[in-house]
């Protein structure tokens, strides 16, 4: 979302903007790419992960500003760096055991 | 911003603490009461004089524990209010008492907290929000983060950030309430198993159980219930924040030191003093990372010197800025709502010079900064 009043961009949903509190948010699309401002790899992860251990956390910067975190996909452990580009990869992902509980999760790859 | 005006002086005139650890056979009330008694034996004000009661605790043990545990010391009819803000539920506690006898309400009040953290990975969001699908409800994958980026700025290497961890045991070698009371090398640190890169078990504070408790007084109130003034330490600062914007944006990272920068300035502020005025600091160090940049966001170091200090020796208990005297959260263990609170007992401690074996040098200005999920931070100054 992109305030019309000061212009900060933040991720995900908003009612009002997180610097000046002003109601005029619009939805803007994000670029799918960014940089990994930093990244750490889970050997013991948080109860109920629904996903493989270890796996690779990054912090992501984008163009417009926010970082976003998530899963880094589909990368070999020494081949993290922070500044590496990155791109979008979208998964579905259950809650084990959980009915109902696909979603579709964003996570990022290495940018090749 | 000034976004506080405060009335008359308040001092602590009591603290104590359960010792921290892990008690099976003690329940949550148990664990709080004893403090409480410790610390209304070390105010020599008794129980029945106390106006107020404010209980920090996160984790749900039933409803209204603060009133069950406080039920136990006679029911006196006060006010008791129960305080949740996360890992700063116990210093949001003192705060409250702070405001509660400076606006002029209360001549007295009693900060406690207590917790029963259960073991493993600590979460913060509810089951099934977001964040649990992303992976990135997890406090100390959210310090790895923040330890990796560090390290890549600062060229911090990993020798300096075990170096706090070996300091924390070496302090709480000396402290008999601690729960990790054994002391590490650097190598052993660094050759524990990992957690999430590159923090090692050892750089993770212990998820523990363990009570803290504060009787505070207003100045002019002192003498009225016979308080030794040579023991009651003033409140210079008592600041809490939430999250703040400040030019920085959404950062995903757990227990930024971003949101640390506004309290403490706020508190400088409010005490009239600066950071050059410190002796002693205690600070969240619930991971070595998180002590280095906590003492840089309170701008006892320039950004990026910290971990050099620490290599130094500055931040042991010869050093110039002790800090986490005690132990910290690394070595003293982490019972949320009891953390905070035992913070300011270990800075009252220090200042009255009682601290025995690890007592620093004559301290006169102590600090005391907690943070906590939802950007919230804590920031007390206490002197002498």
């Amino acid at each position: 979302m992109r305030c019309t009043d000061c212009g900060i961009v933040v991720f995900g949903p908003a009612t009002f903007c997180q610097s000046c509190s002003s109601a005029g948010l619009e939805q803007i699309d994000l670029a799918r790419d960014g940089v990994l401002y930093s990244y750490t790899i889970v050997r013991v992860p948080p109860p109920g992960w629904p996903g493989p251990v270890p796996y690779v956390l990054g912090e992501v910067e984008l163009p417009e500003g926010p970082h976003v975190l998530a899963e880094v996909i589909e990368c070999a452990h020494d081949s993290l760096e922070v500044g590496i580009p990155v791109t979008l990869a979208l998964q579905p992902v259950s809650m084990p055991d959980v009915p109902d509980s696909e979603r579709m999760v964003y996570k990022w790859r290495p940018a090749t | 911003m000034t976004q506080f005006r405060p009335g008359r002086d308040v001092y602590v005139v009591g603290v104590g603490l359960h010792a921290f650890g892990r008690f099976p056979d003690q329940t949550l009330s148990d664990l709080a009461r004893d403090a409480v008694v410790d610390a209304l034996r070390d105010s020599e004000i008794p129980w029945t004089a106390i106006p107020v009661a404010y209980f920090g605790h996160v984790y749900y043990q039933g409803m209204s524990v603060g009133e069950t545990t406080l039920a136990q010391l006679g029911l006196t009819g006060v006010p008791i209010i129960n305080v949740e803000n996360a890992c700063s539920s116990g210093s949001t506690a003192f705060w409250q008492a702070y405001w509660g006898i400076t606006s002029g309400v209360f001549d007295l009040a009693l900060a406690f907290g207590a917790e029963k953290v259960p073991g493993g990975p600590v979460t913060v969001t509810a089951e099934n929000s977001p964040a649990r699908y992303i992976g990135g409800d997890h406090m100390m994958a959210g310090y790895a983060l923040r330890m990796t980026r560090y390290m890549e700025e600062t060229g911090a290497p990993p020798s300096a950030l075990a170096q706090v961890s070996v300091k924390a045991r070496r302090n709480a070698s000396m402290n008999p309430y601690a729960h990790r009371k054994d002391t590490y090398s650097v190598e052993d640190v660094l050759n524990s198993r990992l957690i999430a890169d590159p923090l090692t078990l050892y750089q993770c504070c212990p998820t523990s159980e363990g009570g803290a408790a504060a009787v505070l007084c207003a100045g002019e109130a002192l003498d009225v219930y016979g308080v030794d003034r040579s023991r009651a330490i003033r409140i210079a600062a008592a600041a809490l924040t939430s999250g703040n914007y400040n030019g920085r944006g959404s950062d995903h990272s757990a227990f930024s030191p971003y949101r640390t920068e506004p309290a403490a300035l706020q508190a400088y502020e409010m005490a009239g003093i600066g950071p050059e005025d410190v002796d002693i600091v205690q600070v969240h160090d619930a991971a070595t990372i998180g002590e280095l940049q906590q003492i840089e966001a309170l701008q006892l170091f320039p950004y990026g010197e910290s971990w050099q200090a620490t290599v130094e020796g500055r931040t042991a208990l010869s050093g110039d800025m002790p800090v986490n005297t005690d132990g910290g959260l690394l070595a003293m263990g982490h019972p949320f709502g009891a953390s905070g609170i035992r913070m300011v007992h270990e800075t009252v401690t220090q200042l009255r010079g009682e601290a025995g074996p690890r007592q620093v040098e004559n301290p006169r200005v102590g600090v005391a900064q907690c943070s906590g999920a939802g950007d919230v931070t804590t920031v007390h100054i206490l002197t002498r």
